[in-house]
């Protein structure tokens, strides 16, 4: 009962990306607009893929961290992509793919950082080390960012924030394609750990008692996480929220089984964000909203209202 | 002009006893001088080019970074930003006037400054009438009264003249992710208006604004406007974009550059731009 309305609220989100838009196409018309087939759907799809790498990634973190405010950005991605973009925008990489481009390999380095620092305590990584290495590596790159933006010429570096905070209106067949080419294989990594993640759960030390390769574990489902994160930026910028409460919100529904969590969170996520796109691009029409101001104007009612029906996570 | 000589003949203030120039500014703040301005600093780039144009370059003695029209400014010392400008930098240059750009914050820098004795004006310079209330605003304050007069003159008659019909449809895109363009609240908007053309995003109150790629493609404009950087390709890399090719316009690289040194901000030059513009409007119409 719970996957049939997720999945009726999954088409009924996708289906409202299609048909509703700030462009007045009638019905009649949906099969033959070039608005509809070049800009809706690619932009439904994309939002949908968005969301739900973002809510995956968020529900292994908070798996492998064992912190419930544990999100897909927490680790410094964010900061990295910002620092790769402004980079861009300063040094002059141009090309029609060069912010994407930049923001992941920003995110990418981010990452790599993390990931050593996590490391200094002998071979095993530290999830507490890792949240503050994240923290850090984060800080660092904001600060250095700030210091480029308030040294260069200001109006085109703004742009850059514009562009990270920017949403979904890069979409296009191509980078739907590339998404959807590329996310399999970190979705699967993580769909493989969900059993370790469930003893994980228990502790470590239990955990490795019960048979769980507790590091292979904890660095595979930080590499899928990050490297689904990074590409969610390469596509869409910085969109929050769908990765910190989507895996609460599936939590309280699907209980704690990762087997069943990370399917819930996929779609959940991708029906989050396909509706908040929907309404961003519509309510204050031919003006648009940034879509994470909708994913939380959307999600925060939905999830009080989940918290009431089934109690704390 | 011979009042302003005279005023200028106070200012330097050998033997006349003080004349009081008094102007309300974009504040609503009384800014009373004894006498015109002989040592200014301008904090915004659009009020260094009107005070140049103006006649009084010479009285400049400060400039933010950004100010680098005319090739005269050059000359001036840099005193950095001019939003959160540097007080000591601006102080410095002891002037007896500073220019600032009129925002919130701005208010708290002027406050500032006149505690230390400067004489400080808040102007807003965004729309076309700005321009020319404030050449004869500042012609007052630094004793070019009659230069003051005939640009504020000068201005007004662009807008006085009758612009030819609309016959092409623009839109002014200014940043491509998010697709962001020029609506009515832009001097941008003022200049296509005049110049004969129609901006398909008017109907936007706000300077500018965020809008859907799809809106574009659904109002469908016969030429996109751009206001490249200084080593922007044309076209620019986005048109490559394939959510971009949607767009009618961008398909047939119907691309309009605005160079942003004449159309970038109000300024006194205003005719120039309208000349300019209706000149590449009318190449879009005969293809």
């Amino acid at each position: 009962m719970r996957w049939v309305l997720l999945g009726l609220a999954a088409a009924g989100a996708l289906g409202a990306a299609v048909v509703l838009g700030p462009a007045a196409i009638p019905l009649a018309e949906l099969g033959t607009s070039p608005i509809v087939r070049d800009l809706r759907l690619p932009r439904a799809l994309l939002a949908f893929l968005v969301g739900g790498a973002l809510a995956t990634a968020g529900t292994g973190l908070q798996g492998l961290l064992r912190n419930p405010l544990a999100d897909p950005f927490l680790l410094g991605l964010s900061g990295g992509a910002g620092l790769g973009v402004v980079l861009a925008i300063a040094l002059g990489w141009g090309g029609p793919w060069g912010l994407p481009v930049a923001a992941f390999a920003g995110a990418m380095g981010a990452m790599v950082l993390v990931y050593r620092l996590g490391l200094v305590s002998g071979g095993a990584l530290d999830p507490r080390t890792m949240l503050l290495a994240g923290v850090a590596v984060g800080a660092f790159a904001a600060a250095v960012t700030t210091a480029i933006v308030s040294l260069a010429e200001a109006s085109q570096l703004r742009n850059a924030f514009l562009w990270l905070w920017g949403g979904l209106s890069g979409a296009s067949w191509q980078t739907v394609a590339v998404l959807a080419v590329y996310a399999p294989v970190p979705l699967a990594v993580l769909a493989a750990a969900a059993r370790p993640l469930d003893l994980l759960a228990l502790g470590e030390e239990p955990a490795r008692y019960l048979g769980a390769d507790v590091e292979r574990v904890k660095r595979r489902v930080y590499l899928a996480a990050s490297l689904l994160t990074a590409a969610a930026v390469a596509v869409s910028g910085v969109i929050g929220f769908v990765g910190l409460l989507v895996p609460h919100l599936a939590r309280l529904v699907w209980g704690h089984r990762h087997g069943a969590l990370l399917p819930a969170a996929f779609v959940g996520g991708g029906t989050l964000l396909t509706l908040a796109d929907t309404l961003a691009r519509t309510v204050v029409a031919p003006r648009e909203l940034p879509v994470g101001i909708v994913t939380a104007l959307v999600g925060v009612p939905v999830f009080a209202l989940l918290l009431r029906r089934w109690g704390a996570p | 002009m011979l009042v302003g000589l005279a005023l200028l003949a106070c200012g330097r203030g050998a033997t006349g006893r003080p004349a009081a120039l008094a102007v309300t500014d974009d504040a609503g703040r009384r800014v009373n001088l004894v006498a015109p301005a002989a040592r200014v600093v301008s904090l915004a780039p659009s009020l260094t080019e009107l005070l140049f144009a103006l006649g009084a370059g010479p009285q400049v003695v400060g400039r933010t970074t950004w100010c680098r029209y005319p090739a005269a400014a050059a000359a001036v010392p840099d005193v950095g930003d001019g939003l959160s400008p540097n007080l000591e930098a601006v102080a410095a240059r002891r002037p007896d006037l500073v220019l600032l750009y009129h925002s919130p914050l701005n208010e708290t820098t002027a406050a500032q400054l006149e505690r230390l004795g400067i004489a400080t004006v808040l102007l807003r310079q965004d729309r076309h009438a700005d321009v020319a209330r404030h050449a004869r605003l500042l012609g007052v304050l630094t004793g070019h009264p009659g230069a003051g007069d005939s640009i504020g003159r000068v201005l007004d008659s662009v807008v006085a003249a009758a612009a030819p019909p609309a016959r092409v449809r623009v839109a002014i895109v200014v940043w491509d992710a998010p697709p962001t363009v020029i609506g009515a609240g832009s001097y941008l908007d003022e200049l296509v208006t005049l110049a004969g053309g129609a901006n398909v995003f008017h109907d936007l109150a706000a300077a500018s604004a965020t809008v859907s790629l799809e809106t574009i493609v659904h109002r469908d404009p016969g030429v996109i406007a751009i206001l490249p950087d200084a080593d922007a390709v044309m076209p620019p890399a986005w048109a490559r974009r394939p959510e971009w090719r949607a767009v009618r316009a961008v398909r047939a690289g119907r691309f309009l550059v605005l160079p942003a040194e004449l159309f970038g901000r109000p300024s006194p030059r205003a005719p120039e731009a309208v000349l300019e513009l209706r000149r590449l409007l009318a190449r879009e119409t005969t293809p």
